[in-house]
């Protein structure tokens, strides 16, 4: 061990998103907590076996002037949930926070309703249990570019941004992109464009012929095959509203 | 520089014992000094296949656990001079497999003077596999023409891309080449099997070889005489047209067309 290179290597810090329980919670009263812990769980105190939570308050009405932390906490290991951070917290009540060992997450991440997938491991990101600093504003939304066809079991996902791909995606395969979808080359597995809820968000590919497209969470399967006009040629993707209703509408595009 | 090349798939029965055994044969014919290794730990086949299986003292599993030294472990060929077979062991499983010990047993070959080693991958995404394709600097994904299989080559070069050791460090990527095995121009010709274009264009990886369905291979298989070495076989000159391009040799395609048989051939039978 006298080894200053593998000395350093006893630890390592590395980038990655992991799927994690959100606990959304609607008060910071811990009593009040409590009774609803204990009719939803009574007879289960185990019920969470040391799962690890972020506590999300994006669904709190109003917020109080403190909050007792070390209340809360306990409370929920009571329970064997494990709280790691908070997210959706007005800064006044960060500092509380912090002192009861939560990690502040900013409030960008997925969004509440509609889990995302986590994005394939290849690209770094910060770990959801570090305390992450304030969010730099990005000046531009970033594109994602991905040089190599996309394999069956692969899942790409370009948070915040478009997606591009060079070299197209196979079926089995899954792209998401919290803006548009731009495939040069066959479109055959799964296609979500817009997974933040951004309607105006397309797909466009130059081989049509998707497992399934999906637009701000609007989604289309095409178990009887795809109309002869779009199948394998250009196409896009996009959402239109009429009457309050967005339906998806696919349409050939350029010449092929 | 020893190469290192994996003969994978990720779906079973398409023939990548087959195809290690012939195309390590015929990198070895070439004059390549060559090692072929079997990572099917607990299913292992290619000793049969290579007509060594009577000569397995030591194997994969005991050289990585220190426990046979490889000039111990590598059975020399019976017909080639430059071939080697290290065996799997057959009373494991594949947990005994660690990247660690596959990367000394690797390293140690190429000390030994190996041109190339080849890795036979056991089927499925799990350890084994990903343990055969971890330091592939190359890929020989074998296919069979129907969609299952297509999609299951398709998942292994995802993990391709992930999971070796090049791509996790960023290296250049792993070279891909195509395999389409057990091809039946007739079937094609009556719509029952993907042709060898639809698989291209499916996997879209260069196109290596295409093999033709024959009954020669398993009359190869229970002879323990890799397929390359049958006289006046498509199959063997299928194999070695594989080995001439990935020499980069300039071979057409062949067998890949279906021609009706003659009358004479009608009326007299013939194979």
């Amino acid at each position: 061990m006298a080894d200053a290179t593998l000395q350093g290597k006893l630890i390592e810090f590395k980038g990655g998103s992991l799927a994690v329980m959100t606990a959304h919670l609607r008060d910071t009263e811990a009593m009040r907590l409590a009774d609803a812990l204990h009719m939803m769980l009574g007879g289960m105190p185990d019920f969470f076996a040391g799962e690890a939570a972020v506590l999300d308050f994006s669904q709190l009405a109003t917020f109080p002037d403190r909050v007792d932390w070390t209340a809360i906490v306990s409370l929920l290991r009571r329970y064997q949930v494990q709280p790691i951070a908070v997210r959706n917290l007005p800064e006044h009540l960060h500092e509380g926070a912090r002192r009861a060992n939560l990690a502040i997450l900013g409030n960008e991440g997925m969004s509440a309703e509609r889990p995302v997938a986590a994005p394939p491991p290849a690209r770094v990101e910060a770990a959801a249990a570090a305390p992450a600093p304030e969010p730099v504003p990005a000046l531009s939304a970033p594109t994602l570019i991905v040089e190599r066809p996309v394999r069956s079991g692969q899942q790409v996902y370009s948070k915040g941004g478009d997606l591009i791909l060079l070299a197209g995606m196979s079926p089995g395969s899954e792209v998401i992109a919290d803006g548009c979808i731009h495939c040069y080359g066959p479109l055959r597995g799964r296609a979500l464009a817009g997974a933040r809820g951004d309607l105006t968000a397309r797909i466009f590919s130059t081989n049509f012929g998707p497992e399934l497209v999906s637009i701000a969470g609007v989604y289309r399967t095409f178990e009887r095959g795809l109309p002869p006009a779009i199948a394998g040629h250009w196409a896009q993707v996009r959402l239109v509203s009429s009457d309050s209703q967005n339906t998806l509408e696919i349409t050939p595009l350029g010449s092929d | 520089m020893a190469r290192v090349i994996v003969v994978t798939s990720g779906k079973g029965g398409v023939g990548k014992t087959t195809t290690s055994a012939s195309f390590s044969t015929g990198l070895a014919l070439r004059g390549f000094k060559t090692a072929v290794i079997d990572f099917d730990v607990g299913l292992r086949n290619l000793d049969l296949i290579m007509g060594c299986e009577r000569r397995v003292v030591y194997d994969l599993v005991n050289v990585i656990n220190g426990e046979a030294n490889l000039n111990q472990a590598l059975i020399k060929d019976k017909h080639c001079e430059n071939l080697f077979v290290l065996p799997a062991s057959q009373t494991r499983d594949k947990d005994a497999l660690s990247e660690e010990g596959v990367e000394k047993v690797l390293k140690e070959l190429e000390h030994m003077g190996f041109d190339y080693i080849v890795c036979d991958s056991p089927a499925g995404i799990e350890r084994g596999a990903v343990m055969a394709l971890t330091f592939a600097d190359e890929a020989i994904v074998v296919s069979n023409p129907e969609v299952s299989s297509v999609r299951d080559s398709d998942r292994i070069l995802g993990i391709l891309q992930s999971k070796s050791r090049r791509a996790v460090e960023g290296r250049e990527a792993v070279k891909e080449h195509l395999l389409i095995t057990r091809y039946a121009p007739k079937r094609v010709e009556e719509g029952e099997m993907l042709s060898y274009k639809d698989v291209h264009e499916l996997l879209r990886v260069p196109l290596l070889g295409v093999i033709p369905e024959s009954d020669d291979v398993l009359q190869a298989s229970n002879q323990g005489s890799p397929a390359i070495h049958l006289k006046d076989s498509d199959v063997a000159t299928a194999y070695q047209d594989v080995v001439a391009r990935f020499l980069d040799e300039d071979r057409p395609l062949r067998f890949v067309n279906y021609e009706k048989p003659g009358l004479l051939k009608r009326i007299f039978g013939g194979k």
